[in-house]
């Protein structure tokens, strides 16, 4: 079934065909809140809230952009949303993981040098400006082409490749002095 | 690009994580909930409802304005406590 018959399935009130189309797009939606938010619960949730969100809003689609591209703006202002109301959340959340990470194949000191170069990371990603962040998750986490981003994020695809270029600058700035040794 | 290494390991470990597999039925068991709540509280009963709060509140207030003082001369009741209980009678000055 396309995505067009779900849709008119969905708002005629056919909740099977809702399922199908989360069956179908719940990985794309929760890989990119996982770049966002790092962590498997928080990215349950937004997805959730998202798919929600998807099911109340479907007959405001106006079918001008492809589902997917529309279900990944809806996806990144609500990761961005959460972010900005989660902000002490999570940087606890940061600290607790340094200690709760456990792995049989490493010693306790590798272990944690390993989770402490995960959260440098994580921070520099988290740092960077939004639309540098959406360019580099999509491009990253979704391995999306540079004219789908552009589709996404409205903007023209040099604008999203001079995005990716100043994200990749930034992150080898921040975090060369802790792993690119 | 030496960084890229460990942030290129990070996102695909990452993107390995798999979410819970009850998720889609967790979500349908949501979207099911709110269309019940909405299915049992139908329009016209939230508007009656809305409507008897704001009269009994209307009801109150009315019944609280209409209230008037009625204009009677106060009472003032005047106790004279030593006349009650003199308490010279206890000074032995004056019982002497």
């Amino acid at each position: 079934m396309s995505d067009e018959q779900l849709i008119r399935e969905i708002t005629a009130g056919n909740d099977a065909a809702f399922k199908t189309l989360m069956e179908r797009y719940q990985q794309q939606v929760f890989r990119t809140v996982m770049g966002f938010v790092h962590t498997k619960e928080d990215a349950e949730d937004i997805t959730q809230e998202i798919f929600i969100r998807v099911y109340q809003s479907l007959n405001t689609f106006q079918g001008e952009s492809e589902l997917s591209t529309w279900l990944y703006r809806i996806t990144l202002n609500m990761s961005l949303n959460f972010l900005r109301s989660n902000r002490k959340k999570r940087m606890l959340q940061s600290l607790e993981a340094l200690f709760t990470l456990r792995s049989e194949e490493k010693t306790p000191l590798e272990e944690l040098e390993s989770a402490e170069r995960d959260r440098r990371i994580r921070q520099a990603i988290d740092s960077l400006p939004e639309r540098q962040r959406m360019a580099f998750i999509l491009s990253r986490y979704e391995e999306l082409p540079q004219k789908k981003i552009a589709a996404v994020m409205n903007r023209s695809e040099g604008a999203v490749e001079q995005l990716l270029q100043r994200a990749k600058e930034n992150l080898q700035k921040k975090l060369s002095s802790t792993i690119g040794k | 690009m030496h960084t890229e290494h460990p942030i290129d390991e990070l996102i695909r470990r990452e993107k390995e994580t798999e979410p819970n597999p009850f998720l889609v039925t967790r979500v349908m068991a949501k979207i099911e909930g709110a269309k019940k709540m909405r299915s049992r509280a139908p329009l016209w009963q939230t508007i009656t409802l809305a409507a008897g709060i704001a009269a009994v509140a209307f009801l109150g207030v009315s019944i609280g304005n209409s209230y008037v003082e009625n204009g009677t001369a106060e009472v003032a009741l005047n106790i004279n406590d030593r006349q009650i209980e003199n308490l010279g009678y206890y000074n032995l000055g004056d019982n002497e």
